[in-house]
């Protein structure tokens, strides 16, 4: 009876172990997180859609009453050298919805030096037919007509803009050849210092100045470029402007 | 020691029903696309990523052939893809869509889609899977938007039980309903025709269908290319311009000059059921359409292909047997296969229950 008794307690044990086995990994292998969050700004002020003038560089005026994009392919370099990737790495910041605006990457402790990251979905999501969750189509952020994501979509109106009802429209997209808009983007954390520790959540705030949308590298003009929705080369000019918004402001250990 | 038998019986007992109870197994009934014989591979992988099954396929029948996809109810993929018609619009230059209007391009034929690497007239569409949402979307075909045809499915009891059944967790979300329709578009192949008995050696040509061969090897074949009757490639094959409804073809989609006017290859596989012909539709039999090869190729675009630069040479009794070549290439048994056709909802759901 004795050793009946020991054996069945024992292959109980055995038995929970190996079920448990996935939840022993994490004790096994401590973790910290990071949290990225995003402020889309104007000249370092937040956005508010709709109810706020702006005023660019070129002294137009207009409204924003939607700013999407695709940031994709959450990358870290740590201070011994490693790149840390974030795994199924798609997120569709959209301003309207201030969920999306942040999002938190499970990492190993240590110290963080660079975060890096695509604006926009890698070729590949672009061409592997029907995707879900941030890429589902259900988001508006994907073309019909011509098969891809819209990387970055900001719509809003200005007296300027020659078109019907004021409309100023940038859906930029295009993943291939010369007019590919993916840009990547490498942050430096090291002034603010990304320490990440066990079961703290460290946060990463990284502005987007619109801003920069006008003429960070190439002149946008609302006057003479009130549209640009298909890929093109106008388009991979935008997105060279937009690459250069994105500055890392604040990091909270 | 009675405590000793009570605790040994307790774990047993807890072991043996984690051990029992299991959610039951999902079971999918896989299929396999068929590879004709001397076929190259298919030009796609559609069905890795997206294992064909009987399950994902009878969702996506029905999901073909039902009208609550679009906005009014009227326009089912099936409104314009119609098989007796080898899925093309039968007999309209363009297809009625939402409100009274009318599509932008001639309806054409769906088969052997695995084969076709960009799906549209010029190519734009780059996965099966993401087609759907242009007819979908578009305000003069279905007019609808996902949102709201999710609402429709997710209240429909019958969708929960074809969802549940085709995909694992069941969820009813955009991706599992565009795979499903791919699983069923997909799935219809073109491999049955006179000619490929022919080929095959199960039939013989009458001696004008024979003609007709050689003449098409001769004349056609290098853009028209065996066994899929395309090679998939963006060509101008020397159309007038269209000036009520111009198109620019191909380089919409690449930007690129000297795609202007070109258009995809449109395989000729079951051509005798697929008028009108061209993008646009204009030219309502066969016999215009190799009198368009022999003498009315605009010879003036910069574009236009260098094979058609003097036109064709095709002799009066080249055309007749061209002709009776191109009649070969129906294959009745994909225009009446009871696979594709919609199915009667009473009869269906019972064994999709698990
Ligand atoms: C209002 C008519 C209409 C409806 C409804 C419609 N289609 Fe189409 N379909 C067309 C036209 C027109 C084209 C050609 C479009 C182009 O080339 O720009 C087309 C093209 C296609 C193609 C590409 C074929 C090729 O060889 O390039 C596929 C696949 C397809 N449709 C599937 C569907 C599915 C699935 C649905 C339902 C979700 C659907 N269609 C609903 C008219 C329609
Ligand atoms: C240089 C390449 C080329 C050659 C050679 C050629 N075609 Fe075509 N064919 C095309 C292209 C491109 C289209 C589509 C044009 C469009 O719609 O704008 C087409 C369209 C067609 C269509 C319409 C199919 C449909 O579903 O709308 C038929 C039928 C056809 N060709 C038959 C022939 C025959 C028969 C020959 C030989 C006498 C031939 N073609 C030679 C390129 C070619």
């Amino acid at each position: 009876m004795k050793v009946n008794f020991l054996s069945t307690v024992l292959f109980f044990f055995i038995s929970c172990f190996s079920t448990l086995d996935a939840a022993c990994q994490l004790n096994n292998s401590p973790n910290g997180s990071i949290k990225i969050s995003f402020i889309n700004t104007l000249n370092s002020v937040p956005i508010i859609l709709d109810a706020v003038n702006y005023t660019n560089c070129w002294n137009e005026n207009f409204t924003i009453s939607a700013l999407k994009y695709y940031i994709s392919n959450v990358q870290f370099k740590t201070s011994n050298k490693k790149s840390i990737k974030e795994k199924n790495s798609y997120h569709l910041i959209d301003e309207e919805n201030i969920v999306s605006k942040s999002f938190l990457c499970t990492v190993l402790p240590g110290n963080y030096l660079t975060l890096s990251f695509l604006i926009g979905v890698d070729s590949i999501k672009n061409v592997s037919g029907a995707q879900t969750d941030a890429l589902d189509p259900l988001n508006s952020m994907f073309w019909t007509w011509n098969s891809g994501y819209i990387m970055f979509k900001l719509e809003g109106n200005s007296p300027n803009s020659t078109i019907v009802n004021n409309k100023i429209e940038y859906h930029i997209g295009g993943f291939a050849g010369t007019n590919n808009v993916l840009r990547q983007v490498e942050l430096n954390l090291e002034n603010n210092k990304a320490l990440i520790n066990i079961n703290s959540i460290t946060e990463i705030v990284v502005q987007a100045d619109v801003g920069k949308l006008w003429n960070a590298v190439h002149e946008l003009k609302i006057s003479q470029t009130p549209v640009c929705s298909t890929p093109g080369a106008p388009a991979a000019g935008i997105a060279d402007n937009y690459s250069k918004a994105f500055t890392v402001i604040k990091i909270i250990n | 020691m009675k405590i000793k038998i009570i605790i040994s019986l307790v774990v047993i007992v807890m072991l043996a029903t984690a051990f029992i109870y299991k959610a039951p197994p999902h079971k999918l009934t896989y299929l396999k696309l068929f590879i004709p014989k001397g076929w190259p591979k298919p030009a796609t992988d559609i069905f890795v990523t997206n294992p064909l099954t009987e399950e994902g396929f009878v969702l996506g029948k029905k999901l073909f052939y039902d009208g609550r996809l679009s906005k009014d109810g009227n326009f089912p993929c099936s409104s314009c893809h119609q098989q007796f018609a080898a899925f093309s619009t039968y007999g309209h230059d363009y297809s009625h869509g939402f409100n009274n209007s009318l599509t932008k391009r001639n309806a054409p034929g769906l088969f052997n889609l695995a084969w076709q690497k960009a799906m549209h007239w010029d190519g734009g569409i780059n996965n099966i899977e993401v087609q759907p949402l242009t007819p979908i979307t578009a305000p003069n075909e279905m007019a609808e938007t996902l949102f709201n045809i999710l609402i429709k499915l997710k209240v429909d009891t019958a969708y929960v039980r074809l969802f549940k059944a085709a995909f694992k967790d069941g969820v009813i979300n955009s991706q599992h309903m565009l795979k499903a329709l791919a699983q069923f578009t997909g799935s219809i192949q073109s491999y049955n025709s006179k000619y490929d008995k022919v080929k095959r050696g199960e039939d013989s040509f009458t001696v004008s269908e024979k003609m007709g061969y050689k003449t098409f090897l001769d004349k056609c074949n290098s853009c028209h290319t065996e066994p899929l009757f395309t090679d998939n490639s963006f060509r101008n094959n020397g159309l007038t311009l269209n000036f009520k409804l111009p198109d620019s073809g191909r380089m919409t989609i690449t930007g690129n000059p000297t795609d202007l006017y070109k258009f995809k290859v449109p395989s000729l596989r079951n051509c005798s059921v697929t008028l009108p012909y061209m993008h646009d539709g204009r030219m309502f039999s066969l016999g215009k359409v190799i009198d368009h090869y022999r003498k009315g190729i605009d010879t003036t675009q910069a574009t236009l292909d260098t094979l058609l630069k003097k036109g064709l040479f095709i002799s009066d009794q080249e055309r007749i047997d061209l002709l009776s070549f191109l009649y070969a290439l129906k294959d009745s048994e994909m225009l009446r296969d009871p696979r594709f056709i919609q199915a009667n909802d009473i009869l269906l759901p019972v064994n999709y229950d698990h």
